[in-house]
């Protein structure tokens, strides 16, 4: 294990949160303070506070694109011609915290004939309103065909960031038993999966090799998460793993099984003497119901638990070639399923290590 | 025995360098103490020794989004790892014989190129698409989206073992072991008019894993006891070579289908087929119905002994069904037949797998039960099987939250001389503010390997995003 690996990884996380040109996000805007709705029924012209929008080609993290126009304006004087209401109205914008979330220039769509401001905001914030009105993406897509990046999730070209989602829209939501169904899914389009989680949330579960323990142990906090192996998951694992056998070999390496059989005195790689043995009676006599050979045949990834050795597996010992059984000293058969010899019949057994193991030269 | 330590060195550098001009920098520290006893040794009919444990974990995650460079667009760091302490004996999953070990979980600089046409990654990451079947390498990957909605992907690196130790096969925690991996994907995205989402994703896929040498117990040694114990065939051999055909057809916008095949090409057999049907019935109805088919021996090494002794096919077939019966209230009911070889013949049995969840939300408060069945064969000529039931709730209570968990099993066949476990864990937890939170849990049971059960578990959280993006 190299130590300054793990220095290192906490150096650049101390670096990460020494940065100085960083700034915490907030967690929320101050309230809305304009009342936008009657100045949209007066025709009030949008570009009479927002002017400066038409000339935009981004969105700028806190700023508003708004600037409220001087008092007794001629814009404001047409409806509120009463000196109470100028004096009484002290209106300041807040400035705006949150980052935007697409990528956006006003200057190029409002040069477009035909788009207005309302051609997109169909629903503008209003006074007290703490949430603002999000547009929906119905607005781009009526005019922008992007069935192919969308087909495709390719969506960071407008979107700047879509962690931030609580639940995904659409096709892209994880509804169902979406732990049994996420697999199939990301296969054609684990790109998509990419658009909104990074690797380090994939590994949460499928890093076994690298994990530091199980994540129900970690965050027993979680207690909606559908974690797999939650709770006391040792009495029940040779249950779900005769039930399900692949699917434990596509997180776990035999070594990663061992490293706890060993503990417990359940392993092959166990010194003489000091193993568990486990198996049935009657493991060794061809014909019993509990024979060796046909629990293998049945589920070869349970042997793997504790047997998995490479080529050197205790199985060489009695089914090499040459070997004699041990109960009644006759040849031993070929322990070879027919598909095998079928599909390796006449090969060089002399180029494998795992065929030499047994076949002797 | 190969290792990577340049280039992790290298993404970690580039971490440190670069995260200070990043847009976006999330963070996250998790300070874990826990405690509790796990079992050790024993031969049949005697006492297990109880040894206490108490790791000290560190887990630190950084991703940095939008690194300000001059060549790629989006570039981005991602860096995860851990490292850990046992005050008290070792756990029996450290990975290590010393107390004071570590991983990188996941490590690897990634960036588009060409207007986003071109995507590279290098460092430690997974594979995921295709017949990749997330596959955890250190190396390199790129994506390559070409007019037509043609896409190429294509891999290389080393399995990932555990702690920085060995890329051998037999001594890596990796599923997959070997000590090279390469392969990749040709997909064909063909979008339709209409709801968004429609399409037809159709993909090729290759991987291949293998070892450089193979160590094997000397056949001639069994007899002979002057000759060698072990040989090497240094030709090596393949651990997984395997050809992947994807499909993921939405005709409409409520409905999925999704098709896989992996072939292992060494051993001349399908490795794994799937057919999964995701409806969306209405807004608050949704059915799947997934059809399963897996030989499990070809999930091991193929340069194992034990790949050569079976070639038996395991089919799953179900579906499930959630329905938000309320605002407040969603319901769900899966079951799957499992048809397992019985190793006699081609004889098949029938097992059964089937789950009811009920979940209820309402403001702050989350309240949750489920039911769990499962009867399968087992290793014996005896089935096994469980019926589960758990009940879960969280309440948040402003800064603070308290939640429970209980599971019960109830085992077809004793388990360790016991047919019964029962686990309980209680958390609370506060938060400190600045993104700090702490969190306090308590796990107890009666389970068939430990009569008494009790862990305890106190956490210290920091999760921070950092943002100065000017959006362009």
């Amino acid at each position: 294990m190299n130590r300054h690996l793990l220095v290192a990884v906490a150096a650049a996380f101390l670096a990460a949160c020494a940065a100085k040109d960083t700034k915490p996000v907030p967690k929320a805007d101050p309230p809305y303070v304009f009342p936008h709705s009657p100045h949209v029924d007066g025709d009030v012209d949008c570009k009479g506070c927002h002017g400066a929008i038409v000339r935009d080609v981004k969105l700028e993290a806190r700023v508003r694109h708004v600037a409220l126009p001087k008092k007794n304006s001629d814009l404001c004087n047409g409806c509120h011609d009463d000196k109470d209401f100028r004096d009484k109205i002290k209106l300041a914008i807040p400035p705006r915290t949150r980052a935007f979330e697409v990528r956006f220039s006003h200057k190029d769509h409002l040069a477009k004939p035909g788009v207005t401001c309302t051609s997109c905001h169909k629903e503008l914030p209003e006074a007290g309103q703490a949430k603002p009105s999000r547009l929906s993406m119905d607005a781009c897509t009526a005019c922008h065909k992007h069935q192919a990046d969308y087909a495709a999730g390719r969506c960071t070209p407008c979107h700047v960031d879509l962690k931030r989602y609580e639940k995904p829209v659409a096709t892209f939501q994880h509804a169902g038993d979406f732990l049994r169904t996420h697999g199939a899914l990301a296969r054609p389009t684990a790109e998509s999966c990419a658009q909104c989680h990074d690797q380090t949330y994939c590994a949460e579960c499928h890093s076994a090799t690298t994990a530091p323990a199980r994540q129900s142990i970690l965050y027993p906090e979680l207690v909606q998460r559908d974690f797999i192996h939650r709770g006391d998951y040792q009495s029940r694992h040779t249950i779900e793993a005769g039930a399900n056998p692949a699917s434990c070999r596509k997180c776990h390496g035999s070594a990663f099984c061992d490293a706890c059989h060993s503990q417990r005195n359940l392993s092959a790689n166990t010194p003489l003497g000091t193993a568990l043995y486990l198996h049935p009676a009657d493991w060794l006599n061809k014909g019993s119901k509990d024979f060796h050979g046909t629990a293998a045949r049945k589920n070869i990834v349970a042997c793997a638990g504790c047997h998995d050795s490479g080529s050197s597996a205790i199985c060489a010992g009695c089914h090499r070639v040459g070997a004699t059984s041990i109960i009644d000293g006759a040849p031993m058969p070929s322990p070879h399923p027919q598909s095998f010899i079928s599909k390796h019949k006449g090969e060089d057994r002399t180029k494998k290590g795992v065929c030499m193991a047994c076949h002797l030269n | 025995m190969r290792t990577t330590p340049r280039m992790i060195a290298a993404a970690l550098a580039l971490t440190s360098a670069a995260s200070v001009r990043a847009e976006v920098i999330e963070a996250s520290a998790t300070t874990v103490v826990a405690a509790g006893q796990q079992l050790r040794g024993a031969l049949a009919n005697q006492t297990p020794e109880l040894d206490t444990v108490a790791p000290v974990y560190e887990l630190l995650s950084l991703q940095a989004h939008e690194l300000r460079n001059p060549l790629f667009q989006n570039l981005e760091v991602v860096v995860a790892g851990w490292a850990s302490y046992d005050a008290a004996e070792l756990r029996w999953n450290t990975g290590s014989t010393q107390n004071f070990t570590g991983d990188l979980s996941t490590g690897y600089v990634r960036g588009q190129l060409f207007s986003r046409a071109l995507t590279l990654r290098a460092g430690r990451s997974f594979v995921a698409a295709g017949a990749g079947r997330m596959l955890q390498l250190d190396g390199a990957d790129l994506l390559l989206r070409l007019p037509g909605g043609i896409s190429l992907s294509a891999f290389g690196g080393i399995p990932v073992a555990q702690r920085f130790r060995t890329r051998a096969g037999e001594q890596s925690w990796n599923p997959t072991g070997g000590d090279l991996a390469y392969g990749g994907r040709l997909g064909w995205t063909l979008p339709f008019p209409g709801a968004y989402g429609r399409a037809l994703d159709i993909g090729a896929s290759f991987v291949e894993v293998t070892d450089a040498k193979v160590t094997f117990r000397n056949p001639a040694s069994y007899t002979n006891p002057a000759a060698p114990l072990f040989l090497t065939d240094a030709g090596g051999g393949i651990v997984r070579q395997d050809a992947g055909l994807d499909l993921r057809l939405q005709p409409v916008a409520s409905l999925i289908l999704t098709a896989n095949g992996t072939y292992a090409l060494a051993a001349g057999r399908l490795a794994e087929l799937g057919v999964t049907a995701l409806w969306t019935a209405s807004r608050k109805v949704f059915v799947t119905a997934d059809l399963k088919k897996v030989s499990p021996d070809l999930f091991l090494s193929q340069n194992s002994i034990l790949s050569v002794f079976t070639d038996k096919e395991r089919t799953d077939l179900g579906g499930g069904l959630r329905w938000q019966a309320l605002e407040s209230t969603s319901l769900g009911l899966d079951y799957h037949a499992l048809l397992e070889p019985t190793g006699e013949g081609s004889k098949t049995s029938l097992g059964h797998e089937a789950a009811a969840r009920a979940e209820w939300e309402h403001g702050h408060s989350r309240l949750g039960a489920e039911v769990t069945y499962l009867v399968a064969e087992s290793l014996t000529s005896e089935e096994n099987g469980y019926v589960g039931g758990r009940l879960f709730g969280r309440q948040e209570l402003g800064k603070a939250f308290v939640t429970g968990d209980v599971q019960v099993h109830s085992f077809k066949q004793e388990v360790n001389g016991s047919k019964l476990a029962v686990t309980g864990a209680l958390s609370a937890g506060y938060a400190l503010g600045g993104g700090w939170n702490a969190v306090l849990a308590g796990r107890a049971g009666v389970t068939p390997f430990l009569e008494q059960q009790a862990d305890l578990l106190v956490k210290l959280v920091y999760n921070s995003t950092y943002r100065v993006r000017e959006v362009k």
